[in-house]
């Protein structure tokens, strides 16, 4: 846990769900980082978890085949030294017993992205999506 | 992500540079797997990638494991200290060829 103050803030961005945003992603997480004075080592840990959560979107809740103009939105709240990230896409309805990473002794390709979310976050909560969403996503983290 | 090859004796040397994502996976393999394919020993040299996710340690293990097929071999080099970082978060400093 930080020791720093972590001053109120919360900011969000929409993304069209495609791969090549994953980049734009991690910029924006970075940017919003920055203003909340996050040590550069969580702020990677923060910004991987972030960025494999929005890959989970595009992968699976829209199977790499989301239309051009579809959109996902990332919103990134501190508040009271808590960190809240939010994802809202309106992808395939995540059944969230189905949400579970490969067995971490099982080497091989795939799998790891939710692992890598489980390790670096607090907690992570499937909510239901309110209209126009279909998922709602949070990953909280204290600082 | 751009990359450079160099080939020295036995030894094909592949210095990749800037953020191995989702997004740029399937060029990694095209530039990887036929070195391997090749027979050569591969150097992955990890010095300029300053980030990684699951989808570049999958092309890792994809690597490593292709090349024991081959009965040859992946070494990664100068790996960077944030890249090493998710290497051992997913546990695979002791399987994958760390130098």
């Amino acid at each position: 846990m930080s020791e720093i103050a972590h001053q109120d803030h919360t900011e969000k961005k929409a993304f069209l769900v495609n791969t090549s945003s994953l980049k734009e992603v991690r910029i924006f997480c970075r940017e919003v980082f920055e203003k909340l004075h996050i040590q550069e080592d969580l702020k990677d840990e923060l910004v991987l978890a972030i960025a494999e959560a929005a890959q989970n979107i595009v992968k699976h809740a829209f199977k790499n085949s989301a239309s051009p103009t579809e959109l996902m939105v990332v919103q990134i709240s501190c508040e009271n030294n808590k960190l809240q990230i939010a994802f809202y896409d309106r992808g395939t309805p995540v059944d969230p017993k189905k949400v579970k990473h490969r067995e971490i002794d099982n080497i091989k390709p795939g799998g790891l992205g939710t692992f890598f979310i489980q390790e670096i976050m607090d907690a992570v909560e499937f909510k239901d999506g309110k209209k126009p969403w279909i998922n709602h996503l949070v990953l909280t983290k204290q600082l | 992500m751009s990359y450079k090859v160099t080939e020295e004796g036995n030894v094909s040397t592949i210095h990749l540079d800037g953020e191995i994502d989702m997004d740029v996976t399937e060029k990694a393999k095209e530039v990887i797997f036929p070195v391997i394919d090749s027979g050569k020993e591969v150097h992955l040299n990890l010095s300029q990638v300053q980030y990684m996710d699951s989808s570049g340690i999958s092309v890792l293990i994809e690597s490593h494991q292709r090349a024991l097929e081959k009965s040859t071999k992946v070494i990664i080099k100068d790996v960077s200290k944030s890249v090493l970082k998710v290497i051992m978060m997913a546990k695979l400093e002791q399987i994958l060829n760390l130098e």
